[in-house]
């Protein structure tokens, strides 16, 4: 206003406009000054009513009586086998805990509780080490799984000794342990991207599976936690509960294996140091037992965890944590030949009449293929099969190349990983000539198509996948959740082909004869169930070649053994594959393995039995119980 | 006008002699209020200078040098480098939604790990200096007319929404704290707030609508902390419960039995006002704003003595953001206001916010040491 009042009385000077801005700064900045200190002002008038008018009645609230939250950590759903036998659950785990800040002294307090429970060196060494390191008012953990006893003495001593805290988690308890230790899997604290995710990781009683159907079913098994409200004393003692909000226990889980048929192929894997067997349920493709030798006891470590023992297993030579039957990957070796003889009958290469004479070498250009003994003449695809000829392979393999042999090693549902609740599969390889092309940037030769019709040179395919091939009636994928088995639609990923049943009869009658007439691989393997038959293939696969020889110790050098078989021959119902690693040949190591599980899984018949169904958890929210068909 | 530009070239300045101007005083006083910090840090680990005290000695170290390197600098650089510096602050801005690292519900920062950053402290600083050089050569007779209100509304309008959308209300709340006080300070007419401020109250019901939920939530739980007890509102009923109890002199340091037996959340950071006051006290807390408040009348006086129109609004302004989060943040843990989330500066453990702030003051003493100074149009020369 002064500056257009100045303009319009047409002053001489003009103003010092510069000037009064700089006084109006002035002039507004201790305006702004003063409004900072008055609302300081403001802030202390409000400190003065917190800290001076209201502070009795907000000490009582801090001294006397405290609010405390707490999150509770749900119950985690347990799992059990088709027949309802737990594998997995949580128990309840009654741990001690020391507020160091609250102990007289530490030494002392860790010497009284002694007298109750027992406190190794190592353990004192550690609470110590904890104290000094962190805050003194956070509980360190002195002993866990106490006994019922213990733990009602320690909390009537509470008062007494402080410091002094007790509580209640609970720990993850597994039967059938070792067996089970692959497809179970097991729990731990949960990875630190997880934690970030989700608060409630935090919870030092929280545990989410990181491996096997515990990861796989994570979800549904961990539940939803609950909250707690506790008055605590200012001891940081727990006076009275003041309610909760429950959590919500997770979902218990049944599995389609049957643990008496586990536990009996985990037992038959002894000994062999490396090895893994697989039963199908050929109908449904439910996994009945799927064990993988070395293996460990989940148990080792998810509760009273000794580092030590834990870093024996997880570097053990052998490494007991892989589960070999879905991430083993082996050149199939001679049961890739079913394959082989599959695909040259629907390419119409051979036929079931064709004979051919194995001189015991094939020769293709000036590159020569051994076969592992001179058959003589007269080798149709049945007694090829039957004894396992490689040249008569060899020359089927190069008939229809290796483009078709691989399309119906797909269809047979190899070199591919399975919608079955199994984490962490390995897939496998069926080349073709694309796949070479776009993995090795080399063109395909006629060498690889031939040693790929015996299942060697790049082929390689896991136990699992073996299973599923030996059950040669695709489309229901395996699975290992029972529920799972209503599962009927095709897999729209599976690559399916029309296959002639005739073509199928020739091969099957070629497993039979394998195993039951003389002159077969597996002769000494037959069943000894009288009128069932068993069909199967053995497999040799070479591991040495030409590159790697001189740095394989001994062991090393010893070829895979492997088995595929199902039973009985004319209605199949069980499909099996066995792998042992640097087991020599597979007549001799694999096959036995099979027979003596595939007897088991016969003479129980698993399978026909009603699948268990779980009761609903209490939630209403309960899982939705499958039972399977009787047939 | 002489004093525009009848002045000699340059006040040529050595480092000597800046060693002179400088205000030897106020550095003592921030110097004063970090080692409360250090001593509330120390206490806050139950006793231990693990894991926070130790960090945050080095950080002021290494905000020390900072705030010398700037205060020490050439004062026509930063003249000249406002407006590159904010274009360059509003484009990482802008980043952050395309390539930020999310965490926790809200993408702030730029990078990984250690090294992450967050380009809204960079525009505090920004935001400060390109007002400061828009008044500096605004001809003040242009000061009221409405068109020369646009750049400026522009410059904190802009951040201020991208602030929003990361989400970060608290910073939004900060820029136009800070944006609306310096136009106050560079004399644009008393109508003009008046105005805004009628503008304000008719928009509030609609920019709530804007607010995601757990902003809501965090307003509806200030009005009524029983709402939601165990969620925010039980941050601060427990805040309100250990600075209560402290009482007239507190509990005693390191004996805080709130803020130690872990009642209280981010007490290192955002809540240790709270902690600090429930050891000492009403005496102590009265005492650490009282601190505070001589250093931002130290700060007034430094502005008050500068000669050109940039050194008076770069240290009012940093003065602002000063108040802005001390005020923010006492006023959220003593309940006045919500929780957003708001540091107190140069005490709460935390690297972003103790570097943005000794850059602040760095500038405040830069202003200081360059208080006789004037620039000429010429010197500067082109847009930049």
């Amino acid at each position: 206003m002064s500056k257009s009042r100045a303009l319009h009385y047409g002053a001489k000077k003009k103003p010092d406009y510069a000037r009064r801005q700089s006084y109006r700064f002035s002039r507004r900045a201790l305006l702004v000054g003063g409004a900072q200190a008055g609302l300081f002002g403001l802030l202390g008038w409000r400190l003065h009513q917190l800290q001076i008018k209201d502070a009795s009645d907000y000490r009582l609230l801090s001294d006397e009586n405290r609010l405390m939250v707490q999150l509770v950590a749900p119950s985690r759903g347990s799992i059990r086998d088709r027949t309802g036998a737990l594998l997995a659950e949580d128990k309840e785990n009654l741990r001690l805990l020391v507020l160091p800040a609250f102990c007289k002294s530490l030494p002392e307090t860790l010497d009284r509780l002694s007298r109750i429970v027992p406190i190794s060196r190592a353990t004192r060494d550690r609470v110590k080490r904890a104290a000094v390191r962190q805050s003194g008012y956070y509980p360190v953990l002195v002993a866990e799984g106490l006994t019922w006893r213990q733990f009602a003495l320690l909390n009537v001593l509470a008062p007494q000794i402080p410091g002094l805290q007790t509580d209640r988690s609970a720990y993850r308890k597994y039967y059938h342990a070792r067996p089970m230790a692959h497809l179970v899997g097991y729990v731990g604290m949960a990875g630190k991207g997880e934690v970030d995710l989700d608060p409630v990781m935090r919870l030092p009683g929280f545990r989410a599976g990181p491996v096997g159907r515990e990861r796989t079913f994570d979800e549904e098994l961990r539940g939803t936690p609950g909250t707690q409200k506790f008055e605590v004393d200012s001891r940081g003692r727990v006076v009275r509960e003041l309610g909760a909000t429950p959590s919500t226990p997770g979902k218990d889980l049944v599995l389609s294996i049957d643990h008496h048929l586990q536990t009996m192929a985990q037992e038959r894997l002894k000994e062999h140091r490396v090895a893994s067997v697989v039963v199908l349920d050929v109908e449904t493709g439910g996994i009945l037992a799927l064990a993988s030798t070395p293996t460990f006891d989940p148990n080792d470590v998810v509760f009273k965890v000794d580092p030590k023992a834990w870093a024996r297993i997880a570097r053990a030579q052998d490494q007991p944590l892989q589960n070999r039957a879905i991430r083993g990957q082996y050149p199939p070796g001679s049961t890739f030949k079913v394959v082989t003889a599959l695909a040259g009958l629907h390419a119409g290469v051979i036929d079931a009449r064709e004979t051919m004479r194995c001189p015991g070498v094939y020769r293709l250009g000036r590159a020569r293929f051994r076969c592992w003994k001179a058959h003589g003449g007269g080798i149709n695809v049945h007694q090829a099969i039957k004894q396992s000829c490689d040249v008569y392979f060899y020359e089927t393999a190069k008939r229809m190349g290796i483009d078709h042999l691989a399309a119906v090693a797909r269809h047979l549902g190899m070199g591919r990983v399975y919608d079955c609740g199994l984490p962490g599969q390995k897939q496998g390889i069926i080349p073709d000539v694309a796949w070479k092309r776009a993995h090795l940037m080399e063109p395909w030769y006629g060498g690889e198509t031939v040693i790929a019709g015996i299942g060697q040179g790049f082929v390689s395919s896991t136990p699992l996948q073996l299973a599923v091939m030996a059950r040669g009636s695709p489309p229901a994928a395996p699975y290992c959740r029972s529920s799972s088995c209503l599962r009927t639609t095709p897999d729209p990923e599976w690559p399916l082909l029309q296959l002639d049943p005739g073509h199928l009869e020739i091969v099957r009658r070629g497993m039979i004869g394998v195993v039951n007439e003389p002159g077969g691989t597996a002769r000494r393997s037959a069943l000894e169930i009288p009128d069932v038959l068993m069909a199967g293939k053995t497999g040799t696969s070479q591991v040495v070649n030409a590159r790697n020889e001189h740095k394989l110790s001994p062991y090393e050098r010893e070829t895979h053994a492997l088995f595929v078989a199902y039973a009985p021959a004319d209605k199949p119902r069980y499909a099996a594959a066995c792998v042992v690693e640097h087991g020599g040949g597979g007549s001799r190591a694999a096959a036995p393995i099979v027979k003596d599980v595939m007897t088991e899984a016969l003479l129980r018949d698993a399978a026909k039995r009603p699948v268990f169904a779980a009761a609903s958890t209490g939630t209403g929210s309960g899982r939705i119980a499958v039972v399977e068909d009787g047939g | 006008m002489r004093m525009l530009f009848a002045q000699a070239p340059a006040v040529k300045l050595d480092l000597a002699k800046k060693l002179l101007l400088l205000n030897w005083p106020f550095l003592a006083l921030v110097t004063a209020i970090v080692l409360v910090g250090i001593a509330a840090l120390y206490s806050v680990a139950g006793g231990s200078f693990d894991p926070w005290a130790s960090r945050q000695v080095l950080r002021y170290c290494f905000g020390l040098a900072l705030l010398f390197a700037i205060a020490f600098s050439d004062i026509r650089w930063w003249l000249k480098g406002a407006y590159p510096l904010f274009l360059l602050a509003l484009a990482l801005m802008a980043l952050v939604p395309l390539i930020g690292v999310e965490s926790g519900g809200a993408r702030r920062w730029l990078g990984v790990g250690e090294a992450s950053f967050q380009p809204s402290e960079m525009m505090k600083i920004a935001l400060v200096l390109a007002i400061a050089r828009y008044y500096q050569w605004l001809p003040p007779e242009k000061i009221w007319r409405p068109d020369a209100l646009i750049p400026p509304l522009l410059m904190i309008g802009v951040p201020a929404l991208l602030a929003l959308s990361q989400p970060d209300l608290g910073t939004a709340a900060l820029f136009a704290i800070i944006g609306a006080g310096m136009m106050f300070l560079a004399g644009v007419s008393w109508f003009y707030f008046a105005g805004a401020i009628a503008g304000v109250i008719v928009a509030l019901p609609h920019a709530w609508e804007m607010l995601h939920d757990y902003q809501k939530e965090r307003v509806l739980t200030f009005f009524d902390p029983e709402r939601d007890p165990l969620g925010s509102g039980y941050h601060i009923l427990q805040s309100k419960i250990a600075i209560g109890s402290g009482g007239l002199s507190g509990k005693g340091f390191m004996n805080g039995t709130q803020a130690q037996l872990n009642f209280l959340p981010e007490k290192h950071t955002d809540f240790i006002f709270t902690m600090f006051s429930e050891e000492m006290g009403f005496v102590g807390a009265v005492v650490l704003l009282a601190l505070y408040l001589l250093a931002l009348a130290f700060i007034t006086f430094m502005a008050l003595r500068c000669r050109s129109m940039f050194a008076k609004l770069v240290a009012g302004g940093m003065g602002l953001t000063l108040f802005a989060y001390v005020f923010i943040n006492v006023a959220m843990v003593t309940g006045l206001v919500p929780v957003v989330g708001v540091p107190l500066p140069l005490v709460s453990y935390g690297g972003t916010s103790m570097l943005t702030m000794m850059i602040g003051l760095g500038f405040v003493l830069n202003a200081h040491v360059n208080r006789r100074v004037t620039f000429r149009q010429s010197e500067l020369g082109g847009l930049w």
